[in-house]
Order: structure tokens, then C-alpha cells, then sequence
């Protein structure tokens, strides 16, 4: 496993740096927005890996209830934390390619708003995590909070093609690509190197939140012990 | 230091070098082909280079002859304005006011820019703002849960050495 997760470090490492040299210093300026377009290289790769987070989140917390496996427990718990992160950088970018692009750092647009609700979720699944005593009414409620939280996703995702919006509509839909072959080419790479990238976060979070785990029982088996 | 830790940090000094690297040929790229100068720099240091003058069109300047993609116009700096011949394409995108790119070479003798391009304003400043803000927290981010995780290690292994001694120190 351990040196599987090497592999997935050195494959995202490698996409990475190949996307970013893509991305800075060889794809060709956009038309219509210029050099600003650059910032779709980064942002999309965020948001999509935020969608992916949040989709093992729920497919984890699903198995969970049904085995009561700790290890699909703490997967899901580190697809969480990293989830959030990504939720938050696309946020981030997102808002500096809108000023440029639309003139407004923020605006309560569809997307935008199911995104940022995105990350409230998020961020009440971590705290919930933090805060409860007993490990397996946390995971189980954590697990429920997931998969409520799981009916966002599927606006985030529509809410571009359910709504009139700012922002722009989705890039690869039924209706065909609506991106030119220079530009798609380093998304894609960025894209995979983000995936790949999450895959080798998840593993490492996962081993050090059972390492915490593990090193937490022993501590207290030891306590116990001490005080007997 | 132990031998985990100091293959630990070899590992992310790669990572920051390859980094460095990447931000160094996208400045030498943004050098090439976006930076650009006022109409002020031009005038005071001629070059007889092809240029990227940025500046906005000066009010009421601006004449266009349609059939033959020409347009003149002056292009406003901080002090100085700078006349611009243009021939190119995309000459009814020209407005009063407008900020824009002009690609082209001064006219030694008229102190003019024949515009052969024009572009955008580049705004590079948010694709920087954007890559930094993406890049740096995601490599920290990931710095810290490895450096977690080898501390970690650690730890459970030398919980692991001590819990004899703790078990002697209970039977005492």
C-alpha cells in the first residue's frame, strides 16, 4: 500500500509539473480573455477535485453504515479534510479569475452559492468529527451528515446548465466541447494531476489519521494501566 | 535528525526546485511575451526592437479607415501620448478610452508606433495572485500531513519501546 501511495506521489508530481509548464509558459493566451485564462488551468482542476472529495465522501460514508468498517471511516475523514481544502481553493481562485472576468470579486451566483454550501457542509462534518466523545456515535452521525449533505452536490454541479447564471456553463457537456484543442489539452493534464494528486493526499491523510488513532489508544491503555 | 526526516525533507526540497524552475521560465515567458511599457518609456529610451506599448486611447484621437484595416490614434501614457499607425486586423474593436496592447515598432524619424498587434490589457497580476493562492497553501498543506504522519511514526514506535518500562514502572 505504502508503495503504491509512492507511485500515486511521483505520477501526480510528475503531471503537475508538466501541466504547470503548460498551463505558465507554453498554451497560447485566450481570445477573448487573454492571458486570464490561465487561471482556468488551476481553478477547474480545484473545483472538479472538490466534487471528487465529496463523492468519496459519500460513497464512503454509504459503506460505513452498511459494514461499520473504521477504515472506510477514517478514508472518508480525510476525504473530508482534503475536500475542504480544494473547496477552498476553488473558491479562491475562483474569485480572483471573476474580478478580471466579471468584474466582482463575489457575487450570489448559483454556482458560487452551491459551492460555498459545499464547504459549510464540509466544515460541519469536520467540526462534528472534532467535538463528539464517542468515536462510533461520531462516525455514524458523521456518516449521516455526509450523505444529507451528498443532495448539494448535484446542484453544484447543474446549477451552470438548471439556471440562468454569471457564471460560465459547463465546458464538456452533450452539447458538444466548447474549448479549443491548445486550451483543453494542459486542463486535462492539470485535471489528472489534481486527481492524482487528492489520491495521494487521501492515502497519507488516511494513515496518519489511523496513526492518531493508534497512538491515542495506546496512550490510553497505558494511562489505564498506569492507574490501575 | 533521524534518516526518515532527512529523506523527508530532501524529498521537498526537489519539490520547491522544480517549483522555482517552472516560476522562473513562466516570468522568462511573461518577459517575451506579455510584459509591456507606457508610452513614456518608449519615448524616452527609443529601441528599435519590436515593442508592447500599453496606453489608453486618447479621447476623440481615434480615425479608421475601414477598407484597408488602418486606424490612428493616440495612445496616452502617465505624460506623454504616443501616435500609433496601426494596420491589422480587429480595428472595430477600437474605442475612445480604451485600454489596450499595441505590438509594434517606433518610427525612429516620426517618433510614431507602426502597430502591427493588438491585445488586452494582460491583468498577469490575477494569474499570479491565482497560481501562488493554489499552489503554495496545497504544497504546505501537504507538507505538514506528511511531516504529521513521520512524526507520527515516531511516535507510535517509541510508545511502542516504552510501554515495558511503563508496565515496570505499574508493578513498582
Amino acid at each position: 500500500m505504502r508503495r503504491l501511495e509512492g507511485w500515486f506521489g511521483l505520477a501526480a508530481a510528475i503531471f503537475l509539473t508538466v501541466g504547470l509548464y503548460m498551463a505558465l509558459v507554453t498554451s497560447p493566451p485566450d481570445y477573448y480573455q487573454g492571458e486570464v485564462v490561465r487561471i482556468m488551468y488551476i481553478h477547474v482542476p480545484f473545483a472538479q477535485t472538490s466534487l471528487l472529495a465529496y463523492l468519496v465522501l459519500f460513497i464512503g460514508s454509504l459503506w460505513y453504515l452498511w459494514k461499520k468498517d473504521p477504515v472506510v471511516d477514517n478514508l472518508s475523514h480525510a476525504a473530508a479534510g482534503v475536500g475542504a481544502f480544494f473547496t477552498v481553493g476553488e473558491l479562491f481562485t475562483g474569485s480572483i479569475w471573476g474580478k478580471p472576468a466579471w468584474n466582482t470579486w463575489w457575487t450570489w451566483d448559483a454556482r458560487l452559492t452551491s459551492a460555498f454550501v459545499l464547504l459549510l457542509i464540509l466544515m460541519a462534518y469536520l467540526m462534528l468529527r472534532m467535538f463528539m466523545d464517542d468515536r462510533e456515535k461520531e462516525a455514524r452521525y458523521a456518516a449521516i451528515l455526509a450523505i444529507i449533505g451528498f443532495v448539494d452536490l448535484p446542484i453544484v454541479y447543474f446549477s451552470v446548465e438548471w439556471w440562468r447564471t454569471l457564471h460560465q456553463p459547463l465546458s464538456v457537456s452533450q452539447r458538444g466541447l466548447a474549448i479549443s484543442q491548445e486550451i483543453l489539452i494542459p486542463l486535462i493534464v492539470m485535471s489528472i494531476g489534481f486527481y492524482l494528486l487528492f489520491t495521494y493526499m487521501i492515502m497519507v491523510r488516511t494513515r496518519m489519521l489511523y496513526l492518531g488513532h493508534l497512538l491515542e489508544a495506546k496512550k490510553g491503555r497505558l494511562l489505564s494501566q498506569a492507574h490501575l | 535528525m533521524s534518516r526518515v526526516m532527512t529523506s523527508f525533507y530532501i524529498r521537498w526540497g526537489v519539490v520547491l526546485l522544480i517549483t522555482f524552475v517552472i516560476a522562473f521560465l513562466g516570468f522568462q515567458r511573461y518577459q517575451k511575451d506579455v510584459a509591456s511599457l507606457t508610452p513614456d518609456q518608449i519615448l524616452q529610451n527609443p529601441s528599435p526592437n519590436k515593442v508592447r506599448v500599453v496606453g489608453i486611447i486618447q479621447g476623440g484621437s481615434l480615425t479608421r479607415e475601414d477598407d484597408s484595416n488602418r486606424a490612428f490614434f493616440l495612445l496616452q501614457g502617465v505624460d506623454k501620448t504616443l501616435t500609433v499607425r496601426y494596420q491589422g486586423h480587429d480595428t472595430d474593436t477600437l474605442r475612445d478610452l480604451k485600454i489596450v496592447v499595441v505590438t509594434g515598432r517606433l518610427n525612429a524619424g516620426t517618433a510614431e508606433l507602426d502597430g502591427e498587434a493588438i491585445s488586452l490589457i494582460p491583468n498577469y497580476g490575477f494569474v499570479v495572485a491565482a497560481y501562488l493562492l493554489g499552489i503554495l497553501p496545497t504544497f504546505f498543506f501537504l507538507f505538514l500531513m506528511e511531516r504529521k504522519l513521520r512524526l507520527l511514526y515516531t511516535e507510535v514506535k517509541e510508545a511502542k519501546l516504552y510501554e515495558p518500562e511503563a508496565m515496570d514502572f505499574d508493578k513498582e
